[in-house]
Parts: structure tokens; sequence; C-alpha cells
């Protein structure tokens, strides 16, 4: 490994949050380590906050790992499984879906939205539960592409 | 006293941490309110419930009303606080609030619309009998009715987009022959910028120093004054540097200009908190300018020389506490001083947005840091620029001004640029520390300042 090209991985190691780099190559190893400064925050991220990311990192993973599509909110407000409260689900898991589909109603302002699936396929996974406030992005639904 | 359980702030940046720190002070709960980018933003983390309102871009987050009405429904929060810019001065905001049943802290819509008028504001005025800078009755019909008005009040003129603020959509005609371009293309520009292209006619005076007054009013129509600030440095009508009280003032000056304030207030019912900017000409006559219906950027200096906390005042207005002050109980000591830290070029004034590799903040005795940067944290492009105020707080003048000049030497921000260096050359020119300056001074120290 050339002294130039180990120069271009330390600059482009510099903009990015990786702290360890191991390369192998033509039987030279490199590992490069760095010390990042951690703000130590003693404030802990809000909690409506964490566990919105949990499930937008399951989601995520679960995007990579099964090739599901995540259906998100786009809005904020209230998630509504059916559309009324004695009425059934608009979908459960299992059932296939066409795209366009209504899958469920976010209520916001007293609107009552109506959130469409953007593929064909069928429910992997429903994320959020029935009268659960969500904020914008927050995984609602995994499905299964077809 | 029955305030409010839970705020929800819809804002970002130092000013949503600003209001964060006074509902902690008072025990309300916070809501923060948040764009998909300003995930990691120090707002977010202060916060006791965060709740995400949209992607990146300002339309459809932080001025996304239906969007932030929700957030407020969903977390039970009983108040919201705007900040300054984004919806602070948007009448249909604070009227969609109070349909929803949430209040908004600040003052009435009528209140914000009559603000946002700046033309009609100024024809009010001038009907109450409050010194109006000559110009126009309202807005102008077309260029023959400005050119009217420049024959009665001569040249030079200045053509202000009546919708208009922040310092745009403004333009100064010298000569009579230029007032029909010129009147066309404010015209346009404030078509543009405000959707409005009602312009009004105002006699400019070049060597003007912009005052304003910082008042608060309560729900029973009680209005007080906690003195003059002097925002005179300015660049292209930004405000760069605030200072309180104006190096010229006296006792007789803050009496006079405050009641005038007062008076404006008054004569159109506000409520809350609000600033109303005048005029100071060489004479030292008054007039007013406009009246700005939210929470000053600026707002520290007056807190530091006042002892009066005016989020804390706005929070309880709006909670309908009567004002616990009266005129007389406001009193005002030492000398303050705030800059602006922006992410910008300091030669060219570029926005620089990026990651901010190493923050280190000044303090020490007098020395104020309003700020949501921290190392480490990746500056946005998609909002203004601001990074961090410095407030000094000094006994006089001169102690204020050394403290400031240290300050801006300690701290230390990597990996951006910022424009701490204008500042530097600001604190070492003798007309800024002789007080020998108006709104032109950074034009006019165009070498050794920029």
């Amino acid at each position: 490994m050339e002294i130039d090209e180990i120069k271009q991985l330390l600059e482009l190691l510099k903009d990015t949050d990786i702290t360890e780099l191991q390369i192998e190559r033509d039987g030279s190893k490199l590992k490069i380590k760095r010390e990042r400064f951690m703000s130590s925050f003693e404030i802990a991220p809000p909690v409506k906050s964490a566990a919105s990311a949990a499930a937008k990192e399951e989601a995520r993973k679960a995007e990579e790992t099964q090739r599901l599509v995540t259906i998100t909110s786009p809005i904020v407000g209230i998630f509504h499984r059916s559309p009324a409260p004695e009425a059934p689900p608009f979908v459960e898991f299992g059932n296939t879906v066409k795209k366009g589909q209504v899958l469920c109603i976010i209520e916001a302002m007293k609107l009552m939205n109506e959130i469409e699936s953007d593929v064909d396929g069928v429910i992997s996974k429903v994320l959020v539960e029935n009268g659960q406030p969500v904020e914008y992005g927050e995984p609602l639904f995994l499905i299964e592409p077809t | 006293m029955k305030l409010f359980k839970k705020i929800l702030i819809a804002n970002r940046g130092e000013i949503s941490v600003r209001i964060i720190r006074a509902c902690q002070e008072m025990g309300i709960k916070t809501v923060a309110v948040y764009s998909e980018i300003d995930k990691d933003a120090l707002h977010v983390r202060l916060a006791d419930e965060a709740i995400c309102i949209g992607p990146a871009s300002s339309s459809q987050s932080y001025l996304n009303i239906p969007a932030i009405i929700s957030a407020a429904e969903i977390t039970d929060a009983e108040a919201i606080h705007p900040g300054y810019g984004f919806l602070a001065e948007n009448p249909h905001f604070a009227e969609a609030c109070m349909t929803s049943g949430i209040t908004f802290i600040g003052p009435s819509p009528e209140n914000i619309r009559l603000g946002g008028d700046k033309a009609k504001a100024r024809q009010i005025m001038k009907r109450k009998g409050i010194p109006v800078v000559p110009g126009s009755d309202g807005p102008v019909q077309d260029e023959e009715a400005a050119i009217k008005i420049i024959k009665k009040i001569g040249v030079p003129v200045i053509l202000k987009a009546s919708a208009g603020g922040g310092g745009r959509g403004m333009r100064i005609v010298s000569e009579e022959k230029d007032i029909e371009q010129a009147y066309h293309m404010a015209q346009r520009e404030a078509l543009a910028a405000f959707g409005n292209g009602d312009l009004y006619v105002e006699k400019y005076i070049p060597e003007m120093r912009h005052i304003e007054v910082q008042i608060l009013a309560d729900n029973k129509g009680t209005v007080i004054h906690l003195g003059e600030r002097d925002c005179s440095i300015q660049r292209r009508h930004q405000k760069l540097l605030e200072e309180s009280p104006y190096i010229f003032s006296n006792p007789r000056f803050r009496k006079r200009i405050g009641e005038l304030a007062i008076k404006v207030a008054r004569a159109m019912k506000y409520r809350n908190a609000g600033t109303v900017e005048f005029i100071v000409d060489n004479a030292g006559n008054i007039y007013f300018m406009e009246i700005n219906t939210r929470i000053q950027v600026e707002h520290p200096v007056t807190e530091m020389i006042t002892g009066i906390d005016l989020i804390k005042e706005q929070i309880m207005i709006a909670a309908g506490e009567l004002l616990s002050y009266r005129q007389q109980d406001i009193k005002f000591s030492g000398h303050s001083i705030e800059c602006r830290v922006n992410a910008e070029d300091p030669e060219r004034f570029v926005p620089c947005p990026g990651r901010i590799t190493t923050f280190i903040p000044p303090g020490g005795p007098g020395i104020r840091v309003d700020t949501a940067a921290y190392s480490g944290w990746v500056v946005p492009a998609h909002y203004d620029s601001l990074i961090a105020k410095v407030i000094a707080y000094g006994k006089n003048r001169e102690e204020a001004i050394a403290r400031m000049r240290r300050a801006l030497k300690e701290f230390i921000i990597e990996g951006i640029k910022t424009t701490i260096p204008v500042y530097l050359k600001i604190f070492d020119n003798p007309d800024f520390l002789s007080g020998n300056f108006t709104t032109h001074f950074l034009e006019n120290n165009n070498k050794t300042v920029k």
C-alpha cells in the first residue's frame, strides 16, 4: 500500500463517523483506529424519539434483510386501524393489498386521512397500535412486495 | 399561579433551546418539533418529548401548520410558543391555534396582521399623533402617486414593501428621475418575496440610528416598556449587533421614546411581548417605523440590563397573568451587547453549512451564550445561518466591549467558517467605540471592517 493511498484513506475517513477501519490486500494489512470525541450527553433523548428511532431502525433492518417495503406516515396524527371504531381493520397480517389500497387512517386536526399502499404485496407486519400517536416518517406497515 | 402543564415549541435552533429553558425553570413540560434533518438537534435532546413533523424543507416542516397543530394535539400541549421567524408572525397560525383550543404565546392575530401591514401601521400611528417618518399615507397606488409624494417631501426617499420585513424589499431613490424604474423593480421584488406588491414611500434619512423599544402588555391592557436597544450596526438592513442602552440615551430620552412605544402599543391594543422600532435622526427626532409582533433575536440584551426573563413573561401573560411590574419597577443597570455568530464566510457573508468539529463557547464573568450548536453537529443548509448569540454584560459600555472582545477571541468553532472575524474588527473600530455610527457604519468602514 502506497503512502498516497493511505493519505487518501485518512482524508476520506475524516468526514465520516467511522472509528475503526481494517483493510487486507495483497498480503498487507492496514488498520486505522480513531479516537472520536464523543460528546457525553447525560441528557437522555426524549422517550417518544427513542421509541420511534428504534422502530425506524427495525424497519430499516427488515427492509434490508427481507426486501420488505416500509409504509411510513406522511403526517403527524393518531393511527386508526379501522374506518370506524367497531368496524374491522382495513388490513391484517397476511392480507394481500394492491397499490393505492387504503391501509389505515391517520387522524389529524379532526380530519381523517386515508393512507394508501405504495406497492402490491402482502402485509408482513403491522408496526403500530390502534390509537397510537404517530409522527412524520413513522413506520406503519411492512409489506412483502409481489 | 396556574400556568400551562405543557408547551410545544414551534421552532428550532437557539430560540427553541431558549424557550425550553424557560419552561424547565417554570416546571412546564416541553414538546419539541423537528424536521428529519434536525433529528440530532439540541432542542430535540433537551425537550421532554419530540415529534418529527416533516422532511427538511421548511414549508413541509417548521412552516407546516397542520403538522404542528397535530403534534400539539397528540401530545396534549396546551400552548404553543412560535419563537421568532417561521410562523411567529403568521396570523393564520395564531388563529389555527385558537380554533384548536391551543393558546398561542404571543400577540393576537389582529396585532400580527397590523404589524405585518407596515403601510397601514404607519397610517394608524400618524392619525394617533405619533410622529412617523414623512411619507405616503398608506401604500401608493402607482408610480404617479409615488412621484407626487417625492415632490412633496423631496429626495432621497426609500420605497418599502408593505408586506415586507427582514430588511428585504427596499429601494433607495436619490434622484427623481430614478423613481419609475425603482418603483417597478421594488414592486416586482415585493411580489416575489412576499406575494404582495404594495409599496409605501418614506423620506430616507441618511444619518439615522435604528433604536427599538421592548414592550410587554398584559391581557388587561397594561403596557410597560423595558428600555431601548440600538440596532444601527447592520449589513444590508440585517442586524449584526445590538446593544442596550443606546450610547446617547439618558433618562429623558428613554422616557420620551418609551412613552411613544407604549402609545403605539395602546393604539393597537397590543398583547404580550413586542418591539416598537424607531428611527432617530441627527437632531434627536424620533420617528415611528414599524412594530415587530414577536419576541426578537436580540431580546437577551434587554434581559441583561433589566434582570427580567422575557420568555417567562410571555408565558405568564399568555396564561392570563397580569404584569407583576409597574413602569417604575423597571430598573436599568449596566450595558449589554449582543453579537450574532453566523455560519457564513466573513468576507462575502455567504452561508457555509457543514460539520462543526470543535465547539468551545466562551464563558467567564458577564458572558452569556445562546446557542443550539455543539461539537460534532452538522449545520444544515436548509435554515438560517445563526449558530450562536454571544451576549456580553458589563457595568458600563467599556466593560461590556472588553468582555465581548475577550469572549470572541476565546470562542473556538472549527469545521465551518463564521462571522467572528467581522465582529473582532468592529470592536477595534474607533467610530464604533466612540458611538459615532449610523446604519451606514459597515459600508463606511468597508476597508477596515470587511
